[in-house]
């Protein structure tokens, strides 16, 4: 990528929010209208680099993140482009009236860096997990939603949102992402969902750091129990991907999705909404805390708690296999596809001799 | 500089022609703030005609200067001002709250043009009116940004992040304005929540506090100027002011901070106003 | 006979060798063309054993039965009349003996009957002892990349065995763990990788890469050089994270407990406990 300040290699080992850091840099060279703006997290939020090489557009408000979203929405207001970084606990709902009044309602082109999202701030625990954050400013018009799957994603969404007018919520994680694409220069489109491994048995909708957990769970959902599950990185929220939705509705009649979030009003429930309006049947099934709070740990182990790591993918595609599966009818020399339940039974017998 | 005679007498019929309208508008629309858009109509007059730099034909113009209502539940205020400087059509004013208007309680900053911000929601302002005049430096642009304050919305905690954080940045572009008028929808604002000793808050923060008799032209008009003048640290311009000024039955009852009224009550409201506006230039004749 | 008192260091040091180590001489042999050579007609099986009282059979062993050149290890099996067999009196002498701690020689059974194969043997074990018991890093890189390999292969295995033998620290690891895979990688290098799985208290020591997917973790280092200097403790793990020389693919906070697991197993290889 022409202008690109650090290499594929680097951003290999990049934290994701450093890749943010590095991309907001990148976007502050090009274009001078460009600003950060933080409440006291410009280090977790890694936005240093942008404050030493524009220090006269760098402003950090304090720990006032109602400021922070008034500030950023007159700044917008008189012609900048603000890139507001904090965690995504605080972003969806400490300023949730700024973020709401002065930035949606005005249309004010503020760009939103949630960090933290999910329940990635593991060990901080619920005052810290960001697990209504897609529900609260989905629910936001005017709003465009990301949830970046990886560094790489990122940086991609980030240019893409400094490229609209309008405001955008990006939702990243804390960083120590598991790599899903080799570099950014996978096709990445604002508002389309990218197919990372296709099949016509399930299909596993994930997106954020859920993307790369379904991936695993398609590869040995195919190695030990011989079902071909579509899985789809639905970064983008809002607006939603119809299409690759219906599509899967169509194909795979059963969709699982999965996010680090509440099942109530994030990824799930959007996705839901598309499919019930369709009037298509599909098996459904969300994955994500259900109506909880999490528990304190570190984050993988949440993610296996609240059944949304790759285990958890597994053990709801085979259930969700078990209970239904598809049939073709032949009636009047016609063929159509129906859902028929049973108890198709799926035995994995691990052999858990060492290797010598 | 001291305001001229002509140039008050000239002001005050323009206040006058504000006030008149926002009570018109008020009759038509069934009910709208007038307490508080009465308290601040002389500020508003004095800025839009004489201080800010902001042509109505240019309204977009990105060196003008700005103006944040923070207080935005006035925009019955703000419409008949608007009305008055040509930014809006008299007749539109008569659409005023009705389905499918452009113009509401709380205006929208993108159907009225010239208006800065959508607010309503209280405490909004100052940050806002920060973040432009942070803008202004990073852009290297010279204009001003004002915001009008309540004295009830300093209740919000959001106000006091923004004074907080305009003394950090050494906001000296940005000029607070507080419309002192005493009264919140539950009544006085020291029964409902103490906001005195009000001014040394202020100055607590950082702020060069410059107090005015709001309803004085001339007065507020040196006030607005050494407001100007004041390089070294942010201003914040409290206003001594009456919610409901110059309507007899509404002026200090915090009962009219919205209030919609009869036919009766509004030739009478019309009556005072006049009556209002002949007190108002008999002052000038006696002080100019 | 003197009664030896058996700890329960020496029963997971005994496992470790028996189940993890010994088995490496298989890849000894099959990575060094000369030695291979020499087992490509032999028929025989080769066991080592220590006697216990407290062990099924009276003992522990592991056997390799060599086939014209193919080799089937059998960890913790007793064959009743192996061809070649080394017998230590206790597990203290046989633990000594592979630690390097002494050189407590055991019984040695039908070496004269089967001398060609006892003396290819025999160059295997010497070549696997040099290899793993040098505190330098070999000069052939074949030998650089086979050391590698040995630690890659021993130390899931010995983690492995340890959590089966219910070693505490690990076995408690095991049962919290979900289904999860912990890899060692040399990148540029596919030959060297292992991995260890754990799911609810089972674990499975592999080799080459995880088959089912991304292992949940992998300890990637960049070269088989400094790969070899955290494997012979010359390297400080951190600050070779720090440059790069090492990279956890995945949580970091996960990397520490491997880094553990695979000092308790060097301990035991060194019968450290012994100290």
């Amino acid at each position: 990528m022409g202008g690109m300040n650090y290499t594929v290699v680097d951003s290999k080992k990049l934290a994701t929010a450093e890749i943010y850091g590095k991309t907001l840099c990148e976007l502050g060279e090009k274009d001078k209208r460009v600003v950060a703006l933080t409440a006291d997290l410009a280090g977790s939020t890694k936005i240093g680099d942008f404050k030493e090489k524009f220090p006269d557009r760098f402003f950090n408000v304090g720990i006032a993140e109602q400021n922070l979203f008034g500030i950023a929405a007159g700044m917008a207001k008189a012609g900048l482009i603000p890139f507001i970084s904090t965690f995504s606990v605080f972003a969806s709902m400490r300023a949730t009236d700024q973020l709401h009044t002065d930035i949606c309602y005005q249309n004010a082109n503020v760009k939103i860096i949630g960090s933290h999202s999910g329940t990635s701030y593991g060990q901080a625990g619920s005052t810290h997990h960001a697990i209504e954050d897609v529900a609260m400013v989905r629910s936001l018009a005017n709003l465009k939603v990301i949830v970046p799957a990886d560094g790489f994603e990122t940086a991609n969404a980030v240019r893409a949102a400094a490229a609209m007018d309008g405001p955008v919520y990006i939702r990243i994680n804390r960083g120590f992402d598991m790599n899903i694409y080799e570099n950014e220069d996978y096709g990445f489109e604002f508002g389309k969902g990218v197919l990372m491994n296709d099949g016509n048995d399930v299909t596993v909708i994930a997106n954020g750091c859920c993307v790369f957990q379904a991936i695993q769970a398609a590869r040995i959902l195919e190695s030990d129990f011989g079902i071909h599950a579509r899985v789809i990185n639905l970064h983008t929220i809002k607006p939603i991907d119809r299409d690759i939705i219906l599509k899967a509705a169509e194909e795979t009649r059963r969709i699982i999705t999965v996010e680090d979030h509440t099942i109530l009003g994030g990824l799930g429930t959007a996705v839901g909404e598309v499919v019930l309006e369709s009037g298509r049947a599909c098996a459904f099934k969300k994955l994500g805390l259900n109506d909880c709070f999490s528990a304190i740990g570190f984050h993988e182990d949440l993610m296996t708690m609240n059944g949304i790591d790759t285990e958890g993918i597994v053990k709801t595609a085979v259930d969700m296999m078990k209970r239904a599966h598809v049939v073709e009818i032949s009636s009047d020399g016609k063929t159509t596809k129906a859902l028929k339940f049973d108890d198709r039974d799926f035995e994995a017998e691990i052999d858990w001799t060492d290797e010598v | 500089m001291a305001l001229t005679k002509s140039e008050w007498i000239e002001l005050e019929k323009k206040a006058s022609a504000v006030r008149q309208l926002t009570l018109d508008t008020c009759y038509w629309a069934g009910g709208a703030h007038m307490g508080g858009s009465l308290s601040s109509t002389d500020f508003l007059t004095l800025l839009y005609f004489k201080y800010l730099n902001f042509e109505p034909k240019n309204y977009a113009d990105e060196n003008r200067d700005r103006c944040i209502i923070s207080k935005g539940h006035i925009g019955v205020a703000i419409a008949a001002l608007f009305s008055e400087l040509g930014l809006l059509d008299r007749e539109e004013l008569k659409t005023f709250n009705l389905t499918g208007s452009r113009l509401g309680v709380h205006l929208d900053s993108r159907k009225v043009k010239g208006l800065e911000a959508s607010t309503g929601s209280l405490g909004h302002g100052s940050a806002l009116a920060l973040g432009t005049a942070l803008a202004a430096r990073v852009q290297g642009k010279s204009y001003k940004t004002w915001v009008l304050l309540g004295d009830g919305e300093c209740d919000e905690g959001s106000v006091w992040e923004a004074a907080m954080a305009t003394a950090n940045f050494n906001a000296t572009n940005l000029i607070t304005v507080v419309d002192r008028n005493k009264f919140m929808i539950d009544g006085n604002t020291e029964d409902v929540m103490k906001l005195e000793p009000f001014s040394d808050k202020w100055r607590a923060f950082g702020f060069e506090v410059i107090e005015a008799d709001g309803h004085h032209l001339s007065k507020l008009s040196d006030a607005m100027e050494k407001a100007m003048q004041t390089k070294d640290k942010p201003v914040c311009l409290i206003l001594d002011t009456l919610k409901g000024e110059g309507i007899s039955f509404m002026a200090g009852d915090h009962k009219w901070h919205y209030g919609a009224m009869d036919e009766v009550k509004y030739e009478l409201a019309k009556k005072d106003l006049l009556e209002y506006e002949a007190k108002r230039l008999a002052r000038v004749e006696k002080e100019a | 006979m003197k009664e030896v008192s058996i700890t329960q260091d020496d029963l997971y040091a005994a496992r470790i060798f028996f189940n993890a180590a010994l088995p490496l001489l298989k890849v000894v042999i099959q990575s060094k063309p000369n030695i291979k050579k020499k087992f490509e007609k032999k028929n025989f099986v080769f066991q080592v054993s220590a006697l216990y009282d407290m062990a099924p059979g009276g003992k522990m062993a592991t056997h390799l039965v060599f086939n014209n050149g193919e080799i089937t290890v059998k960890v913790s099996e007793i064959h009743p009349k192996p061809d070649i067999e080394f017998v230590f009196p206790d597990i203290k002498k046989f633990i000594i003996f592979f630690s390097g701690k002494g050189m407590p020689l055991p019984k040695m059974k039908g070496i004269v009957k089967n001398m060609g194969s006892f003396m290819a043997v025999m160059q295997g074990l010497l070549t696997m002892s040099k290899l793993l018991g040098s505190t330098d890093a070999p000069v052939a890189i074949e030998d650089q990349e086979l050391l590698v390999k040995l630690f890659f292969y021993l130390l899931p295995n010995g983690i492995s065995q340890l959590n089966k033998a219910g070693h505490e620290k690990i076995h408690d690891f095991a049962l919290k763990s979900p289904d999860r895979a912990y890899a060692f990688a040399v990148t540029g290098y596919p030959a060297l990788n292992s991995y260890i799985r754990f799911k609810e208290g089972n674990s499975k020591a592999g080799r080459g890469e995880y088959p089912r997917c991304k292992p949940f973790l992998t300890l990637r280092f960049d070269s088989v050089m400094h790969a070899l200097d955290i494997l012979m403790s010359k390297g400080d793990m951190v600050d070779y994270m720090a440059n790069d020389y090492l990279k956890v693919e995945g949580a970091p906070e996960f990397a520490g407990i491997v880094g553990e697991f695979m000092f308790v197993i060097g301990d035991y290889a060194k019968a450290a406990y012994m100290d």
